[in-house]
């Protein structure tokens, strides 16, 4: 039976080095299809709580369940290609194509020697055009990372964590550079192509305007420690401006 | 007006280099102005002796020259061919650390011996001829570039790699999608100054009898026919510009572009 929350964090610490505690007894529950926002001030450990649900970092103390997995060893056993991760320089490969990078997403599937030769299955390439249709830049599908705009990579970005065919995405801060209109045309159409597929997303955000429209839950941050959690609707800028508890 | 001495450690390392310096040109001769004043006289004569190139030798050199080239152009591929590997097995992000310090250990080895030298080694293995120069040109290769293909490697963006990594990659996918299209200009830079060189070290490798102009270098050199040798150095001088030319006109027209 299918976990109602993918992901599901406990009293989570974690420090770069000694006792120095980026996050202190977090906890978290993300339940399936959901949007949930983490916001918090620079510095609150958001990027790091979002590293650690991706696997890439271990906790020295609790423990962050996604999938129904623990992280054995810091490390998330496969599946983990049914996570999509978008870090928040986005993490594409500049000097290859938009469908190059989506196709990327699909490596986790496609077995054998004949990707490394540049050969992915016809259903793939077309699932891959289609999404870069459906988010706006089918156009620009041939054209290289680097000469895309800010606004084109992170939907290059969006893609390709959306082809992994993903039961969660987790997102780092990646529409900040963009300015409030575009950031929420790309939020609206991240969102309806996931909700499509049934995907839970864990978005680092900045904007409450953006959390209000498009996301389900938010958690709050503040110096590695839960300030708030609940509806996205009921998060306010004081929410956001109190110490913590 | 009065002055203040700012950077007094720096002027202190400069005087020490200088006193280094002169003390080193002092014990090779450079201050023994009798031996230089001979050496001038002897230049003279040898431009006196050199002049007019002997265009006769022109069929003979340009042979030894297309050989050359050659053996520059084969060696550099494949050095590159096994350099490549090894870079990524010397990529920490890529490989276990034993193969990582496996691949080191190769790399470090085949730098330590020149050219030259390998070009001899393996005329005693292969005998005398264009193909020993160009094995020992193709293993001097792989230890520079295995070098600075692994530290190139090294230097890839690990958000890239991570965001990859994310999607299930194996390491053989990082390898191919991640770490060779982030380096590749760099590395194909690298290549064609490797080849550059090649070009200049394989003029030389004839002296050792591993084939190339050098081998009739070495001969005019040994037999005074300097009009002889100074066609040859002309022609070693307009390849080795070609070369400059031809792999300027490389990075500036695929690999400035695409960065």
């Amino acid at each position: 039976m299918r976990d109602s929350c993918p992901v599901r964090a406990h009293d989570i610490w974690f420090a770069y080095r000694g006792e120095d505690w980026v996050l202190k007894g977090v906890s978290l529950e993300v339940p399936r299809g959901t949007f949930m926002a983490i916001m918090g001030p620079s510095g609150a450990g958001k990027s790091t709580l979002l590293r650690l649900l991706a696997g890439l970092l271990r906790p020295q103390r609790g423990s962050v369940q996604v999938l129904g997995h623990a992280a054995h060893n810091g490390r998330l056993p496969r599946p983990r290609a049914r996570v999509g991760y978008i870090p928040q320089q986005l993490g594409l490969v500049r000097n290859v194509s938009a469908l190059e990078n989506v196709l990327m997403g699909a490596l986790g599937r496609v077995r054998g020697l004949a990707p490394y030769l540049g050969l992915f299955p016809r259903e793939e390439v077309a699932r891959a055009m289609s999404l870069l249709e459906d988010l706006g830049i089918g156009h620009k599908a041939r054209d290289k990372a680097f000469q895309l705009s800010g606004g084109e990579r992170q939907r290059v970005a969006i893609a390709r964590a959306l082809m992994q065919q993903p039961e969660i995405v987790l997102a780092d801060e990646f529409v900040s550079d963009l300015d409030l209109p575009r950031a929420s045309e790309v939020l609206s159409t991240m969102r309806e192509l996931g909700q499509a597929q049934g995907v839970t997303f864990v978005v680092n955000m900045h904007e409450l305007p953006l959390v209000h429209d498009y996301a389900d839950l938010v958690t709050v941050l503040r110096d590695g420690e839960v300030t708030f959690r609940g509806p996205a609707r009921a998060v306010t800028w004081a929410e956001l401006q109190e110490a913590p508890a | 007006m009065r002055w203040e001495l700012v950077g007094k450690r720096d002027l202190l390392l400069w005087l020490a280099a200088a006193v280094l310096l002169s003390l080193a040109l002092q014990r090779l001769g450079f201050f023994d102005a009798e031996r230089l004043g001979r050496g001038a006289a002897n230049v003279l004569t040898f431009a006196r002796d050199a002049v007019p190139p002997d265009m006769g030798v022109l069929p003979l050199a340009g042979r030894a020259l297309w050989e050359t080239v050659q053996m520059a152009f084969a060696g550099t591929l494949l050095g590159f061919l096994l350099a490549l590997p090894l870079g990524f097995m010397g990529t920490r992000v890529l490989s276990p650390l034993p193969l990582v310090l496996l691949s080191r250990l190769i790399v470090a080895a085949t730098r330590t011996v020149p050219a030259l030298l390998w070009a001899v080694l393996f005329v005693i293995v292969v005998g005398l001829g264009p193909l020993a120069g160009t094995l020992g040109l193709a293993l001097y290769t792989v230890g520079y570039l295995g070098k600075l293909y692994s530290e190139l490697f090294e230097g890839t963006d690990p958000e890239v790699v991570e965001a990859l990594r994310g999607v299930g990659a194996s390491r053989l996918h990082l390898a191919r999608f991640v770490i060779w299209p982030e380096s590749a200009n760099a590395a194909i830079s690298q290549l064609l100054f490797m080849l550059e060189y090649n070009v200049r070290a394989s003029s030389i490798l004839g002296f050792a009898g591993a084939g190339g102009i050098g081998f009739y270098v070495n001969i005019y050199l040994q037999t005074l026919e300097y009009t002889r040798l100074a066609t040859l150095m002309l022609l070693i001088l307009a390849l080795t510009l070609a070369m400059d030319a031809l792999s300027a006109w490389v990075r500036s027209r695929y690999l400035l572009a695409g960065r």
